[in-house]
């Protein structure tokens, strides 16, 4: 997720802890990602590979509902919105939306083979993204969303410290919440279902349960979730646009973290979106004492170390380095 | 005329000896032929109409529909014929395509010609492919679909920001004669390479897949392996050497592919996996595994794609909704005929329904949707007497 507004962030915050917080709050974002994707995959068996498309419907839908009127200037052709939402309103909107494009991909391929639900994601992510650079008017196009409001707005010397430090803890707080929800989720009954239907889903069928139901509630709340880590993408970021940050290499990279950490384990996800954000971050860190000749190709070799991982770990470990906890029936 | 035709009964695989034994058809296969026809000449009486409502260069959009469908068909057979044996998608087959793409465009900057570029970028990607088999995705089998997706993408990944590292982002060209489009009528022309070479390469991968698949031993193999694996081994065939031959004929379509892509644009990193979509929906359309489905489902994707485009540009009129970058817009369609046809038809329009679901698939959905239910068949539950 190198984007240009983060270049510019670093370049401009100097401070070692607001470079560490800002580390943090976009690896809590990516852990929320993995989280979604991990309820999908890790225990629904339900592959997304389009986890970047509901990520972008996620931030755009929040940017928009959130944003001050823009006045159209010279140079930016100003985008739908200016409705000053409540941000919280801004959240329940966008994991509104994701979890309901979630549902419409999810419709016709959930019920057929893994494969077929991948592809579908894949495109619907790509196709999204193509109307997110197109549709000028709704996303103002490539220059992308201005003007997202801090959580709270700050002045004064310290300010970007007390902006970074508000990122952190509502990011952190949502986290928590996230993972004590989640953990009761997929502890309760609803949650064993689903791991019946990761396991063997014609045995599940066959004590009744309907599987295409719960897949398709399963897709939905991962895609919102989804939805939800882009809203808090767009508040700290402050700036969205559609080519880098959202890009097919944000879904493999949520793939290595689940991987990585474990699929089905909730602790792994968030372990695994720490340490892969913690690589790339350091990669961006590194970028000014590494010598000329690599400089400029330290993001093509870290997404080549990405591809290596994900065929080594998928090859040698494809439970994870922390494996899911052996269930026995008593 | 002399030869006589019990030679063939002798001999395990049947020489056609005449032309007219080739071309004696079977019944089904004369069905599909007339039935091909039909849609044809449909097709053809679909284009006149356009040509006679919105003039001539409307044809323009259907010309270059041909032209993208001979891509989409080159790297949708070599995709499906991996996809029907081994039973995943592979999302590195754009990447891969790339890469063919670039091997050609090193041929080709240090002087020869594009020709010699192209038949050893078929080469080293036929090896490539072994290699893949051989180092990735050999380990990788039985178990399930999911764990060769995620390779594959690795495997893309690596391909990608490889070229990404090695020739630098900035776009190449091929090093060809500049030629100037041939005028047919005024406002209507054909491009010798995008609108001559692209097709007759594309009609030339059909037929040498057709027979390959048809002819030969090899090809019967790969037919039989990718029908139903157990069999094939437990009837004797190297399902190995088999496997290893598909994904030769696999990344070597793809370099194919790829170039012809070159030849239509530029040379860009990311070129092969911006089509990724296109030659999905094109095989899925055409039924996965079915090279003849693929060459349909090709036919279909690029053939909407590119004549939507007038639609779009419509679209953008002022006086009609004022849609920005309409053309960009047709990406989608492709995206669109896909979950149409996952919802009504998901084994593809050349594809064989499964025999157990078959068609209740969609009837039943569509009895959902009506507020039916299915009659109640244990007596417990019967309740309709009330």
């Amino acid at each position: 997720m190198r984007t240009r507004a983060e270049a510019e962030r670093l370049a401009i915050d100097t401070g070692i802890l607001v470079n560490l917080g800002f580390y943090v709050s976009i690896s809590i974002i990516f852990a929320i990602l993995a989280l979604g994707f991990n309820l999908q995959w890790g225990y629904t068996g339900l592959f997304n590979a389009g986890i970047a498309g509901f990520f972008l419907i996620g931030a755009y839908t929040a940017a928009i509902a959130i944003t001050p009127p823009t006045p159209p200037s010279t140079g930016y052709p100003g985008h739908l919105g200016g409705f000053q939402l409540p941000l919280a309103v801004g959240a329940l909107l966008a994991m509104a939306m994701s979890g309901l494009a979630a549902a419409l991909v999810a419709l016709p391929t959930v019920r057929l083979r893994a494969d077929y639900l991948a592809i579908a994601t894949l495109a619907f992510a790509e196709v999204v993204r193509t109307v997110a650079i197109n549709l000028e008017p709704v996303t103002a196009g490539t220059i992308g969303i201005v003007g997202i409001p801090h959580i709270l707005n700050f002045s004064g010397p310290n300010a970007a410290f007390l902006n970074t430090a508000t990122d952190v803890g509502v990011g952190a707080a949502i986290l928590v919440g996230l993972f004590l929800g989640l953990h009761f989720i997929v502890e309760s009954p609803w949650g064993r279902v689903l791991r019946a239907v990761r396991e063997d889903e014609e045995a599940t069928m066959a004590v009744g349960k309907n599987t295409f139901r719960y897949k398709l509630q399963v897709f939905a709340i991962g895609g919102a979730l989804m939805g939800l880590a882009g809203w808090l993408f767009a508040l700290t970021l402050l700036y969205i646009e559609p080519s880098g940050s959202f890009a097919p290499a944000i879904t493999f990279s949520v793939w290595v973290m689940v991987i990585v950490g474990g699929a089905g384990n909730l602790r792994g996800a968030i372990a695994g979106a720490f340490v892969i954000y913690g690589l790339e971050w350091l990669s961006v860190q590194l970028k000014d004492a590494a010598p000329d000749f690599l400089k400029d190709s330290i993001p093509y070799i870290r997404l080549m170390i990405v591809g290596v991982l994900l065929i080594i770990l998928i090859i040698y470990r494809p439970q994870g380095i922390l494996r899911e906890k052996k269930r026995v029936l008593r | 005329m002399a030869i006589p035709s019990e030679s063939d009964s002798s001999t395990g695989t049947r020489v056609p000896h005449r032309l007219w034994e080739l071309l004696h058809f079977t019944p089904r296969a004369r069905r599909k032929l007339v039935r091909g026809a039909l849609v044809t000449i449909i097709f053809l009486a679909f284009n006149g109409v356009l040509a006679v409502l919105f003039g001539v260069t409307i044809l323009n959009y259907t010309i270059a529909g041909l032209s993208v469908s001979s891509i989409v068909i080159v790297a949708a057979i070599g995709l499906t014929l991996v996809y029907g044996m081994r039973g995943f998608a592979n999302f590195a087959y754009g990447d891969i395509m790339s890469l063919g793409a670039y091997v050609a465009l090193l041929v080709n900057i240090n002087g020869l010609s594009l020709i010699w570029g192209a038949i050893l970028s078929f080469v080293v990607l036929a090896l490539v492919g072994i290699l893949l088999e051989l180092i990735v995705f050999s380990r990788l089998e039985g178990r399930g679909a999911v764990p060769p997706i995620v390779a594959s993408v690795g495997v893309g990944l690596i391909i990608q920001n490889g070229i990404r590292t090695i020739a630098t982002t900035t776009p190449w060209i091929y090093r060809v004669e500049a030629i100037q489009e041939i005028p047919i009528v005024p406002g209507l022309g054909v491009h010798p390479i995008r609108h001559i070479l692209t097709p007759a390469v594309g009609l030339l991968f059909v037929l040498v897949t057709h027979i390959l698949l048809t002819y030969t031993n090899l090809g019967k193999a790969m037919r039989a392996t990718a029908d139903n694996f157990e069999l094939a081994k437990a009837t004797g065939i190297d399902t190995k050497r088999v496997t290893y031959a598909t994904w030769a004929v696999s990344c070597a379509f793809a370099s194919t592919a790829g170039i012809l892509l070159g030849l239509y644009g530029l040379l860009k990193p990311t070129m092969g996996f911006e089509v990724l979509l296109l030659i999905f929906a094109a095989v899925i359309v055409g039924g996965i595994g079915s090279p003849w489905g693929a060459v349909l489902g090709g036919l279909v994707i690029g053939l909407s794609q590119e004549m939507s485009a007038p639609v779009f540009a419509w679209l953008a009129g002022p006086d009609v909704i004022g849609l920005v970058n309409a053309s960009a817009y047709k990406v989608a369609i492709p995206f669109i005929v896909m979950i149409a046809v996952l919802i009504l038809r998901p084994w593809g329009i050349a594809g064989r329904a499964p025999a157990f679901t078959g068609r209740v698939f969609f009837i039943e959905r569509i009895a959902k949707a009506l507020g039916r239910r299915r009659k109640p068949t244990g007596p417990l539950e019967d309740e309709s007497g009330g």
